[in-house]
């Protein structure tokens, strides 16, 4: 198996003395992950985050880069590596310009001037945000302010870019360009983390999904695997993907073979009730028909 | 109160970023305008300080593209007070007619003499130039390109980084304000006097609550990108031209010229 990227063992965290927000937590990142974080407000999702980019020190624990740990004084290599994506853009947003703030990182990692400007350039024209570039971020919509975030960890071009709940406040065509950049990131070999909350977009996008409550880890493998967990869907307080219930349904009724894994999108479900028994599955197809 | 220029600050800030001199550059802009604030002052002659105001006012008309409308509401402010003091300073109050002009308020008269009033008019005239060539840098560029010139002017790295984030706070900050005032009015907050005091006691004390909690959340943020001390921003570069220099060199030598022919 490959080698993780990006390791986390034994995590364990809290907030000034109060409850634990990390509770043990153990997770292996590896390259090309496209992993999804699913678990309630408080399953200390965010505080992995910050700990996996080196932005909060773990009370336990340790970070493992490339399979060496992180010492307390190399977190800088951290931030380098992972990106973070806040849920809230304008907690993010310092600069005064667009431009200005998507420079910030780089301007950090102390690259010389033309580079910078490259990696701005490049990282603006990716989130479509060229013509805002001199437009100052209290003008900008949400969405837009969305993509500035964005656009802030592309330029640092780190390998792992953790988004923490990127969906949250945007409108169906925002979410749409998202899921595209996302897929696109993905396609370049980025290995990217998200917490959601937005299951059908968990299951559909992941390769992996990973359950918290409570600051713990409790569940982690293939969504597919995961979101048949009854157990730690119930704790996590989560619900399964409408598809997943759907094709469960079918599979009840016997529209579906008996063995097919569930479809991730329903163009995919379309094809497999095409290719099933053919009775069966036409009369679902036809407009009216009951089930 | 026009809309355009109605909300104070933020109209300015919005105007020197729509301005069409946005594209000049900002260390040229601060020169220009401090160059003809110092001419103006130094000149001291009505006519100087008319040509200062009307060749501004139509430099922001056609090169910064502001409606005329627009500049002369910003204008209006300070006009107001200006004409207020140059009342002030052209009157006189006396137990007995005195002056050119005098008018009689039963226990004194309020003088004024010919030269007292032109003494004023060149005053304010004086002081309305001076405020145009502050307009040209505030209204043609953005508080952050100003704190970029401050930069290389070498004023302390501490204090520009101050000013940049100040900045963009005061912005966050104004939003959460006004979604604080719109929740409070949709729930009758501002219906009688004592009600609104409560209203604004809760605004101002949650204002607060909130920049110290978002005071964490942006360190966490800048420090996810690397933050260690020092903010860098990369400054786009905005070529100085030649014409327009040589353009404010007869500027400033026809307003000197003026000068010594108003003798």
């Amino acid at each position: 198996m490959q080698e993780p990227i990006l390791q986390a063992r034994g995590l364990r965290f809290s907030y000034d003395g109060a409850a634990r927000a990390l509770d043990g937590v153990s997770l292996d990142i590896r390259a090309g992950d496209r992993l999804a974080v699913l678990g309630p407000n408080g399953a200390g999702k965010s505080t992995l985050f910050l700990c996996l980019n080196g932005v909060l020190t773990p009370d336990e624990g340790e970070i493992l880069l490339d399979g060496a740990p992180v010492g307390s004084k190399e977190r800088k290599r951290l931030c380098e590596r992972v990106g973070m994506v806040f849920q809230n853009a304008d907690d993010q947003i310092i600069a005064s310009t667009v431009a200005a703030e998507v420079s910030f990182g780089p301007m950090n990692l102390r690259l010389p001037r033309d580079e910078v400007t490259r990696r701005v350039g490049h990282a603006l024209e990716y989130m479509a945000l060229e013509p805002l570039r001199a437009r100052p971020p209290h003008d900008l919509s949400g969405g837009e302010k969305k993509r500035v975030s964005i656009a802030d960890i592309l330029a640092m071009e780190s390998e792992v870019i953790l988004f923490d709940e990127p969906g949250a406040s945007l409108d169906p065509a925002g979410e749409e360009r998202l899921e595209a950049v996302l897929a696109r990131l993905s396609d370049e070999g980025k290995t990217l983390v998200i917490s959601t909350h937005d299951m059908d977009f968990a299951f559909r996008w992941a390769t992996r999904a990973a359950v918290f409550a409570g600051g713990r880890l409790i569940a982690d493998g293939t969504p597919e695997a995961v979101f048949r967990e009854d157990a730690a869907l119930c704790a996590a307080n989560l619900r399964r993907p409408v598809l997943l219930e759907v094709f469960e349904l079918l599979r009840a009724r016997g529209f579906v073979p008996e063995r097919a894994p569930c479809p991730k999108t329903p163009a995919a479900l379309e094809a497999l009730l095409g290719a099933g028994d053919g009775k069966a599955a036409r009369t679902v197809l036809e407009p009216g028909a009951r089930l | 109160m026009q809309p355009s220029y109605g909300h104070g600050a933020r109209s300015i800030d919005r105007l020197a970023y729509a301005s069409g001199m946005g594209g000049w550059n900002p260390a040229f802009k601060t020169v220009l305008s401090l160059g003809t604030l110092i001419i103006c002052l130094a000149a001291d002659r009505p006519a100087v300080s008319a040509a200062v105001i009307a060749s501004l006012a139509a430099l922001q008309k056609f090169k910064g593209r502001l409606p005329l409308r627009d500049y002369l509401g910003l204008l209006r402010v300070p006009l107001v007070f200006l004409l207020l003091g140059g009342l002030a300073v052209a009157c006189d109050l006396s137990p007995v007619p005195a002056g050119d002009w005098s008018l009689s308020l039963h226990w004194f008269y309020v003088c004024a003499s010919a030269d007292s009033v032109r003494f004023a008019l060149a005053l304010v005239l004086k002081a309305l130039g001076a405020v145009s060539a502050m307009y040209l840098l505030a209204l043609t560029t953005p508080a952050c390109e100003l704190v970029g010139v401050l930069q290389r002017a070498h004023l302390p790295m501490l204090l520009c980084e101050l000013m940049y984030l100040i900045y963009r706070f005061a912005f966050v900050l104004l939003d959460t304000h006004d979604r604080m005032r719109g929740a409070a009015a949709a729930r009758l907050g501002w219906r009688d006097f004592r009600t609104s005091c409560r209203s604004f006691g809760g605004t101002a004390g949650n204002l607060l609550v909130m920049s110290l909690r978002r005071s964490r959340a942006y360190y966490d943020a800048m420090a996810a990108r690397g933050y260690d001390g020092g903010i860098r921003f990369l400054e786009e570069d905005k070529p100085f031209c030649r014409a327009s220099a040589l353009w404010t060199a007869v500027f400033w030598a026809a307003l000197i010229a003026l000068r010594l022919a108003a003798r």
